[in-house]
């Protein structure tokens, strides 16, 4: 009797001890999968280094009324985009390994069939009833969990600190390439159509009515490009939510645990959130 | 163009879109009082140097991986890494399923079941 209350005592104790050592970082995981979603909004951008070229290349065939031999070199700007592609795919798979890290599904292991051996086997003349079978399962399920979770902290604290520098050069050059360079090709394709429209509006030749029509083909232009920009700006935000989400990783790397950073963390998913959803809007 | 940054040629495309929309502006402003000949030339112009801008932009596109390649490959390799780390942390579950399996042939042998022995031998064996 005294041995048995000794037993669950010492069971309590070992229980209580593994839970308070088991960590969570739920929220860590979670602003990952955001930074994931954000970051795969590039899949849905309206405009590449390649379209932009073979529509330029279309529209200088139509200034020179030309529809035959319009063959366009695009060989760099399909090599701006692969370049783009690489750098967004690595900063992406970085936020799945983060994830994959910080996920609790990792240390869930199956004990079922462990309990099952155990409370069938016939050791000879050790029996163990079930009860026991179930707690010391328990019990050796949180010590594994125990063990795993810390080895786990350790490594997301490694991977995010290691991380954290070449992020940062990634997303810079990706907006660097998407708001600078993508934008700034939209920016010329502007003034391409305007010097291209200009005198077919101004050309006193013309009827009004085919005037007006020039005018109106030269503003609905305008605004399409203007709205291909405005998704880019978009997704220029959602990178630097992205970024300051893992700037707070990286500066509490230390007290993930606490209540404040957590706090924090939360408020930049959330405005991740609010930055995926006006890219949506823009479209 | 080798010795240039992708930054710094982005900042030159910018500055050169600037001067080029300048000279677009002029013909703009001015298409009343230049001759035919005078709007074309201006105008084909214009067209060219927006060609030479847009090229501009691209060649800063690519020149970004110069700038990036060091980057990409640490992230590539903590990335590789963390992958080799799920696996790892998977392989505690094969080791506790071995271990199970281990564990009811030893029941197995104990209980001196031949037919039980022959089934856990199959069970580890798979």
């Amino acid at each position: 009797m005294l041995s048995s209350a000794f037993k669950n005592l010492g069971l309590s104790l070992a229980l209580s001890l593994v839970l308070g050592a088991c960590i969570n970082l739920k929220h860590v995981g979670e602003l990952s999968k955001t930074s994931i979603e954000g970051i795969e909004k590039y899949e849905t951008l309206p405009q590449s280094f390649t379209q932009i070229c073979t529509e330029d290349c279309e529209q200088r065939s139509i200034s020179d009324f030309k529809i035959h031999n319009t063959a366009c070199d695009c060989e760099q700007n399909i090599k701006a985009d692969s370049i783009t592609r690489v750098i967004y795919e690595t900063t992406r798979d970085y936020f799945y390994g983060l994830v994959d890290i910080s996920d609790n599904k990792l240390t869930g292991y199956q004990t079922a069939d462990l309990n099952t051996a155990l409370a069938t086997g016939d050791f000879g003349p050790v029996k163990l009833n079930e009860a026991d079978v179930n707690a010391y399962s328990k019990v050796s399920t949180l010590l594994l969990r125990a063990f795993t979770d810390g080895y786990r902290r350790k490594k997301v604290k490694e991977y995010v600190s290691q991380g954290h520098e070449p992020l940062k050069v990634m997303i810079h050059f990706l907006e660097m390439n998407l708001s600078g360079n993508l934008n700034g090709k939209l920016e010329v394709q502007k003034s391409t159509v305007k010097n291209f429209y200009f005198d077919f509006v101004m050309n006193k030749k013309l009827s009004p009515y085919e005037r007006t029509k020039f005018a109106e083909d030269y503003f609905r232009r305008i605004s399409e490009i203007s709205r291909k920009q405005k998704e880019l700006d978009a997704f220029s935000t959602i990178l630097q939510e992205i970024e300051g989400g893992h700037e707070i990783l990286y500066q509490n790397i230390n007290n993930l645990e606490d209540k404040e950073v957590k706090g924090k963390l939360a408020r930049l998913g959330r405005k991740l959130k609010n930055a995926i959803a006006a890219l949506s809007k823009s479209k | 163009m080798a010795n240039l940054t992708s930054e710094q040629v982005r900042q030159l495309a910018g500055d050169l879109l600037r001067m080029t929309n300048a000279l677009g502006d002029y013909r703009y402003e001015n298409f009343e009082l230049l001759s035919e000949e005078e709007n074309m030339r201006i105008k084909e112009l214009h067209n060219q140097q927006l060609e030479h801008v847009t090229e501009l932009y691209t060649k800063s596109a690519v020149l970004v991986i110069d700038d990036v390649e060091n980057s990409l490959g640490e992230i590539a390799i903590i990335t590789q890494q963390t992958l080799d780390l799920y696996k790892k942390l998977t392989n505690v579950q094969k080791i506790l399923d071995r271990a199970t399996a281990v564990l009811t042939l030893a029941a197995a042998v104990i209980s001196i079941d031949t037919g039980k022995i022959t089934s856990s031998i199959k069970d580890l064996v798979a």
